[in-house]
């Protein structure tokens, strides 16, 4: 059985895979052949987040989901960035290349090193019981929901607990038991497996042409040996998806920021669509991302803004629907009981608030030291002479601190100090968000202060393809 | 700079070691469980009784409805029941019963016990 299982999902993600790289061939050169593999966690992730995104909206619209429907979700997506691409002039890649950096000592040693963690963490994940309260509560039933029932099933999705949770998780969970041949609840943390491998691989083959080896692997292998990501990352929930989803978004807009190439912005949008529907705070941290991105293009927010925007309203229009739908059968739970502007009613509670959250963040128990270190990189990039990227990521971190901030304040239930048992804790979760985007944020913030500026003209090697 | 990158790759590489040492210790655990131990694993937790389940699981088909009737001292156990019988459907007015610690005498004599444990745990059948 886990045999089978393990065969569905490896198919399963391969053709997720070469979904992504279609829409990114879509919407960017690539070249060489050598270019795709470099470029194909973020191809992994695209695919992702393109049909978790998809088989939300189809839920909502009605869609009966099953393997037919997977399969032509898939099939018009993929031949969807192919007409894209031709009708953009790409070139079909085109024999192995060469990319400009090769692989250095430190970088084969640290992707052997990145290589036995994964190979450990699939073993751990191949047999994990499903033990944690969300997984089995109400993530996990909602995937067999729509696995058994084909769709939103009304009541499972309104006895469940938190009915308003975007169903972008549970969906690609049913989608995986449909390729496993069984809703295999045990086989089903090897996804999250996926998951996580395909983010570090995107993380790696964004920065790899741009920042030193020395710099990007010893932080991605930190935020990745963090105890937290350790034991939790292969939990079937939704949280360390919206991490990756986030992390990827802000740091293609980071990119995008000092590049102004426009596929880094496509597909950070997307991500933000993917964030926006996989949990309700994806919302707060897309926010923070746009708001941060326009407060660091000031300089140039004739240009930059109206394409800031416009990437942030087609996310959100893409999240619409979902919305729609929980509102329409008066499902609630989205908001604080007490509305906007109750919280000025509890003016006692947004210091207990902020010292939870910064406990929440410093604690090296769980995170080691990935958000100090991003304190460090900033400071270290303004002192090295760089301004928008230091600018960008100090807001970023900053306004989605505050943001953790109004949660704790605004949601009164919740009693302060803020002070769970780490596997029900909302704060460690919304925390870890902040985490995984230190993997990328802080390497592209320590070459800026190596280089001495945000630009990547003196970099050791960065990418020029695509418009 | 250096010293920060010096200090990144020294305390990575000392867990990542706890790492892998870790999740070898969890994959060990786990392939030591069967699967039943795994896919029950959060209803153990609770102290639910594994057996039943499984055996409820068996009884009642796919596409009926059943009814969970607790007694006082297991009212926790809703949720993961759901979970685990899924897709049978919790329903108020349901024909399968699975009586967890509850009082049978509440059936009239009506219920049409098909399994039954020294726990106090039944499945039986309503008529009609």
């Amino acid at each position: 059985m886990t045999g089978h299982a393990l065969a569905g999902l490896a198919v399963a993600n391969s053709v997720v895979l070469v979904v992504g790289t279609c829409l990114l061939w879509g919407v960017r050169d690539l070249s060489s052949w050598a270019g795709v593999a470099r470029l194909s966690g973020l191809g992994y992730m695209v695919g992702v987040a393109a049909l978790g995104v998809a088989f939300t909206l189809e839920l909502v619209l009605g869609v009966p989901f099953g393997l037919a429907t997977m399969g032509i979700t898939c099939v018009a997506l993929a031949a969807g960035g192919l007409v894209l691409g031709r009708a953009l002039g790409r070139p079909r890649p085109r024999g192995f290349g060469v990319e400009r950096q090769g692989l250095a000592l430190v970088a084969v040693s640290y992707v052997a090193l990145v290589g036995v963690y994964l190979e450990a963490g699939f073993r751990a994940g191949r047999l994990a019981p499903l033990s944690n309260f969300d997984g089995w509560a109400f993530w996990v039933p909602k995937a067999k929901a729509i696995y058994f029932f084909g769709g939103l099933d009304e009541q499972f999705f309104r006895e469940l607990a938190n009915p308003t949770y975007p169903p972008l998780v549970p969906a690609l969970e049913a989608a995986a038991f449909h390729a496993m041949g069984s809703p295999d609840v045990v086989t089903l943390h090897v996804q999250l497996w996926f998951f996580l491998t395909g983010f570090v691989a995107a993380v790696a083959g964004l920065l790899a042409p741009r920042v030193r080896p020395a710099v990007l692997w010893p932080i991605l292998l930190l935020v990745l040996v963090a105890p937290r990501v350790v034991n939790r990352s292969l939990e079937p929930q939704a949280d360390f998806l919206l991490d990756y989803f986030f992390a990827l978004a802000a740091l293609l807009v980071a990119l995008w920021l000092v590049d102004r190439r426009a596929w880094q912005l496509c597909c950070a949008s997307l991500f933000f669509a993917g964030a926006m529907l996989t949990k309700r705070e994806g919302q707060l941290l897309a926010a923070c991302v746009v708001v941060a991105a326009l407060a660091a293009s000031w300089g140039t927010r004739r240009v930059a803004w109206p394409r800031l925007v416009l990437a942030g309203a087609a996310a959100f229009l893409l999240a619409l629907p979902w919305r729609i739908w929980f509102r329409s059968r008066d499902l609630t739970g989205e908001l604080p009981s007490s509305g906007f502007l109750g919280l000025f009613d509890h003016l006692d509670r947004p210091w207990p608030a902020l010292r939870s959250v910064a406990g929440a963040l410093l604690d090296t128990g769980l995170w080691l030291f990935a958000v100090p270190l991003a304190v460090v990189a900033i400071v270290l990039a303004l002192l090295g002479g760089a301004r928008i990227l230091p600018a960008y990521a100090a807001l970023v971190y900053g306004l989605s601190a505050v943001g953790f901030v109004w949660v704790l304040w605004s949601f009164t239930e919740l009693a302060l100090p803020y002070d769970q048992d780490e596997g029900v804790n909302l704060l460690t979760r919304l925390c870890g968000s902040l985490v995984v985007l230190s993997a990328g944020l802080v390497p592209l913030l320590l070459d800026a202060a190596w280089r001495g500026g945000d630009g990547p003209e003196d970099g050791p090697g960065v990418e020029t393809n695509g418009p | 700079m250096v010293v920060c990158l010096a200090l990144t790759a020294a305390v990575g590489l000392v867990y990542f070691a706890k790492a892998v040492d870790a999740l070898g210790d969890d994959a060990r655990v786990n392939a030591a469980a069967n699967y039943d131990d795994r896919e029950l694993a959060g209803g153990t937790a609770l102290g639910v009784d594994q057996e039943a389940l499984v055996e409820a699981r068996g009884l009642i088909p796919k596409e009926e409805t059943y009814r969970l009737v607790v007694g006082s001292r297991a009212t926790n156990i809703g949720q993961f029941t759901r979970y685990f019988l899924m897709p049978r459907r919790p329903a108020d007015d349901a024909r399968w019963v699975v009586c967890y610690e509850c009082d049978l005498s509440s059936f009239g004599g009506e219920l049409h016990v098909l399994w039954q444990n020294d726990a106090g745990v039944a499945v039986g059948r309503l008529p009609g």
